[in-house]
């Protein structure tokens, strides 16, 4: 498989993303930066995304763009259709607050609003929610559902954050290195999580990270280096979470 | 090379410069009001004294009826007096060419000798001193000269003892004894219609029969000598010839107004530097708070490299120290460039030979020395904070913070709350100091605001109550000498009178205790029209038949209430020494006063119709008619027009309250725009994570420009009523200062004042909120979530 062909999932989903030739160049001073250099690929809805690479290979740029958070300098990206690069702002607002959850290294919770209230931000914005408290469940946090940020350890934060981002019914569940702050057996929990809403709701989830672990869990890895995707693997089995080890 | 600490600090305030400018302003207004005002002090104090040194300004003066000078010899011979100089002193009507309204004069003769002043010697601006033979040469005072644009040379048409003579003007000059140029008991200066005059001692005797005599003396005391026992024997000896009272120095009307001004700026230099560097310390305080909080790791850092507690302490302290200087720096040449224009002003009120702006570099340590302690006193805490962090748990990511329901929630209000509000809520409860300090700043910037719209209400109340209501006749004629009844039967039938109503006046001491004061005792007709006693609320206070009504401010100086008894010792006529009760309380605004039915006052004289004056209200068609007539009347010695008075009053006092109060505007509008600007980025610093995850995860840019914005509005809204309370009692404050025996400013605050006091804030709160937004839509979304905490 060459770089810079499209990589199609074997997965029978339908078409969510679209990407070809996309590209994204950074001027930091008198020096550009060339993040992604050519990406063309397509993701399927309910398919289960790993993107690994080395630091400054494109991951988070990519997986930016992706959700909205950026815009590509060049070639197109559609979304079930529907162009993205070159959004309007308002647009991109409305594209994160309707299709995309993100979940983040550092939990970012709202520490003055309790665990059902950082969900509830999310439910009393979104185009078709499920109840903060349905959301929470699905993580395992029905419990601690009045707790403040403060309250919570680690792993529990993380499970709000991915409560957060999953209340809205997302399209898409976009994970920056979401177990990078969390010991092995709080990340294989808060995997677990995450897992679960991909079967689930049947949400395309793409998970950037630096372990490489991770990637038995995915229906496929795509292999970034210098801002192209430079391999695609296809798991023929997927292995759950809970037999992760590293 | 400098320190990698300083390079850091200098770059860290550099990214900062918005909020280290904010602060310092602030800081530097407080500093250049106390810089100007003690510079103030310090230049007029200071001339004042050389002034008063170099041209022998006296220590007690007497005025009587007629002595021989041969009693002034007696006088010379008391134990503690080293120096005395006997006069004629004379008022008189002056006729300015063009002018239909009589000017007054008063007349000081030069040393019977023919020698140089001894006392009060003359400052010759311009020309020259009369020839000692010369019969019609006079020096004029130089702020009459000015006004009326008249130079050596020029002629001056005087009413002497009722005749009409011409005098040359040789020579224009300015005496320390009218530092204040006025009219005895007058408190606002009218340099085109009063002026001191000088003249050689024989013509102005002989024009008064005053030839070999005396009516007014001047003492220097010798060094250490004690005033008291020689104003004694002086009113001792000079009873018998009509004397009215010696006083000393700090009772003489010009020096006491000179008193009652350093008085003022005294208190301004306190209390108004004061509320800005307390403003100033609350914002170095929020800054630091913050700053110390971002850098957590970066302290963790220069301590795991080997910083000890004292470098990194100092570092931060630096922070604070660059500020102050940096404040001190712009006060500095703030204050002295508000003072090089303020001390202008002071020419309208007082002359001197020269009145030169002085720097008081002493206030420039002390701004420096007042502001880093303001600065550092603000910082303490949070210094220590940083220092006692050990570095291992500043390396770790900052725990969230440990937030709990506020008390609304608490209390079963959650519903009512949208998540912003409730967010803002908590944010508040969870950190009270820093709200209730950002919400003090506002309430002290919003107080900083009332302060001027106070003056300028207060000016205008005061102009209606005292020239609409209480005065309203339109002249107050005074004779040179207590006339019969006759008298106001001329002046009532002067061409153009209305209506007028005689005045009689004594000088008197009035004692309470131990206190006492020197003032004319009115009488007054009950029931009068034209002028009225009036009380606080501004109704008529009806003449009682018996006993006193006085300014409230003189019943505070000399101790009494009503129903006190004073004494009072008439020093006219038979001199009586009465106990009068007193029946009421006057308000009134310029100097003080004391009246009586003049019925009664004249039955305690033992007179029939005495009169001093009248007050009259003219018919305006025949005013300029009325006026020639008055030229002509021999006996009228002063003629005070309330239209000048007023308009003297709107040049002098109202035109130096009106430069004060637009500095006072644009300060308050400094320090409401650096605190809301400040607290606006503060917020947007700390709380970037949190807007960052709302836009992240969908929310609007306005939808987080309300999160941002709805804490700073709780404590906004907060401040406004008690920034408008702290208003009130810092105008009272600074009106009481104003408060002495000469001026005094009533204390009223219109509506329309609170309100511009409250839209300047919230327009100062709008724009800092729209320069803030527009820094939340720059916000680099990604690199703050990914950054740690």
């Amino acid at each position: 498989m060459h770089a810079d062909s499209t990589l199609v999932a074997p997965a029978s989903g339908k078409l969510v993303f679209a990407a070809r030739g996309l590209r994204k160049v950074y001027h930091t001073g008198e020096v550009d930066v060339v993040a992604l250099d050519g990406v063309e690929v397509e993701l399927h809805e309910s398919e289960f995304v790993v993107l690994l690479g080395p630091s400054g290979s494109g991951k988070s740029t990519l997986l930016n763009i992706l959700g909205g958070l950026d815009v590509p300098s060049s070639g197109n990206l559609s979304y079930k259709g529907w162009a993205l690069d070159g959004a309007e702002e308002n647009t991109l607002t409305l594209f994160r607050r309707n299709c995309v959850g993100f979940v983040f290294q550092f939990y970012n919770l709202i520490p003055s609003l309790t665990a059902r209230e950082n969900v509830a931000l999310i439910t009393g914005i979104a185009r078709d929610p499920m109840p903060p408290e349905e959301a929470l469940a699905m993580v395992g946090l029905q419990a601690r559902m009045d707790h403040f940020p403060s309250q919570l350890s680690g792993g529990e934060q993380q499970r709000v954050a991915i409560a957060r981002a999953i209340a809205k019914r997302p399209e898409l569940l976009l994970c920056d290195e979401p177990t990078g702050a969390l010991d092995v057996t709080t990340g294989i929990t808060v995997l677990e999580a995450i897992e679960r809403i991909n079967r689930e709701l049947g949400t395309l989830t793409v998970i950037i990270t630096h372990n490489a672990v991770m990637a038995e869990m995915a229906d496929r890895v795509l292999y970034l280096s210098d801002g192209k995707i430079v391999k695609e693997r296809l798991n023929p089995l997927r292995l759950p979470a809970s037999g992760l080890e590293w | 090379m400098l320190d990698p600490l300083d390079l850091k600090l200098l770059r860290d305030l550099g990214r900062m410069k918005g909020q280290v400018l904010a602060v310092s302003l602030v800081m530097a207004c407080g500093l250049a009001m106390m810089i100007m005002t003690r510079s103030l002090i310090f230049t007029l104090d200071s001339t004042r004294s050389a002034y008063y040194q170099k041209n022998a300004m006296a220590d007690v003066f007497a005025t009587l009826k007629r002595a021989p000078l041969a009693v002034a010899e007696r006088i010379a011979a008391l134990p503690g007096v080293a120096v005395v100089e006997p006069r004629v002193a004379v008022d008189v009507t002056l006729d300015l060419p063009g002018v239909a309204e009589p000017a007054t004069g008063r007349i000081l003769s030069l040393p019977e000798d023919g020698g140089p002043q001894k006392l009060n010697r003359l400052f010759l601006r311009s020309g020259r001193m009369p020839r000692p033979d010369a019969r019609r040469e006079v020096v004029l005072g130089e702020a009459f000269a000015i006004a009326n644009g008249l130079q050596a040379g020029a002629a001056l048409v005087v009413v002497i003892n009722g005749r009409r003579e011409t005098l040359e003007v040789c020579g224009i000059g300015l005496s320390p004894e009218f530092v204040f140029e006025a009219r005895a008991g007058e408190t606002l200066p009218d340099h085109r219609r009063f002026s001191v005059i000088w003249m050689n001692y024989r013509p102005l005797a002989v024009a008064y029969n005053l030839d070999g005599a005396f009516n007014d003396i001047c003492l220097d005391l010798t060094p250490g000598a004690a005033a008291e026992p020689v104003i004694a024997e002086v009113d001792r000896l000079l009873a018998p010839y009509g004397a009215s009272g010696a006083y000393t120095r700090k009772e003489q009307a010009s020096a006491q107004r000179l008193d009652d001004e350093l008085r003022v700026l005294t208190s301004l230099a306190v209390a108004y530097p004061l509320v800005f560097l307390s403003v100033a310390a609350f914002m170095v305080n929020a800054v630091l708070s913050r700053i110390v909080r971002l850098q957590r790791e970066q302290i963790a850092q220069m301590k795991a490299l080997g910083y000890g507690s004292r470098q990194v302490g100092v570092h931060y302290l630096k922070f604070v120290l660059v500020i102050g200087v940096l404040g001190t720096l712009i006060g500095g040449v703030g204050g002295r460039l508000l003072g090089g224009v303020l001390v202008n002003l002071y020419t309208l009120f007082f002359r001197f030979p020269e009145l030169e702006f002085q720097m008081d570099y002493s206030a420039l340590g002390l701004a420096l020395l007042v502001s880093l302690g303001a600065s550092v006193a603000g910082v303490l805490t949070v210094v220590w904070q940083a220092v006692k962090l050990p570095p291992a748990e500043a390396m770790r990511p900052e725990p969230p913070a440990d937030f709990q329901p506020s008390l609304f929630e608490r209390i079963g209000l959650t519903p009512l709350f949208s998540p912003a509000m409730r967010m803002a809520l908590r944010n508040i409860e969870r950190r009270p100091w820093q709200a209730v300090f950002t919400a003090c700043g506002l309430a002290l910037a919003t107080g900083l605001m009332v302060l001027p719209g106070a003056m300028s209400d207060s000016i205008d109340y005061l102009l209606t109550f005292q020239w609409n209501r209480q005065q309203r006749q339109d002249v107050a004629v005074f004779l040179t000498e207590p006339g019969s009844g006759s008298g106001f039967h001329d002046l009532e039938h002067l061409p153009g009178v209305i209506r007028a109503e005689p005045i009689r006046s004594v000088p008197a001491r009035l004692r309470f205790g131990h206190r006492s004061r020197k003032l004319s005792v009115t009488g007054i007709a009950p029931g009068t029209h034209l002028n009225r006693l009036l009380d606080e609320r501004g109704d008529v206070i009806e003449m009682p038949d018996e006993g006193l009504l006085m300014s409230k401010k003189l019943a505070e100086v000399i101790g009494a209430r009503v129903g006190d008894m004073v004494q009072v010792e008439v020093m006219e006529g038979r001199r009586p020494v009465l106990q009068v009760p007193i029946r009421g309380l006057v308000c009134d605004f310029a100097g003080v006063a004391a009246y009586m039915d003049i019925a009664a006052l004249r039955r305690l004289m033992q007179e029939s119709d005495t009169i001093n004056g009248a007050f009259i209200a003219i018919d305006h068609g025949r005013w300029d008619e009325f006026m020639r007539a008055l030229k002509d009347t021999p006996r009228s010695a002063a003629v005070m027009v309330k239209r000048d008075q007023l308009s003297a009053f709107r040049e002098t006092t109202a035109a130096s309250i009106g430069m004060i109060r637009k500095l006072y505007f644009a300060l308050a509008t400094i320090v409401a725009f650096g605190v809301v600007y400040n607290s606006a980025r503060i917020a947007l610093s700390e709380r970037s994570r949190e807007l960052a995850t709302l836009r992240v995860v969908g929310f609007r840019l306005a939808e987080v420009r309300g999160v941002l914005i709805g804490e700073l509005a709780i404590l906004v809204l907060a401040a406004l009523p008690a920034g408008l309370l702290f208003g009130r009692g810092l105008a009272m404050f600074i009106m009481a200062s104003f408060s002495t025996e000469t001026v005094r400013m009533p204390i009223v605050i219109n509506p329309a004042t609170y309100s511009l006091a409250v839209t300047v804030v919230l327009t100062a709160a709008i724009l800092s909120f729209a320069l803030v937004s527009r820094m939340l839509g720059q916000l680099d979304m990604v690199g703050v979530l990914k950054a740690r905490d």
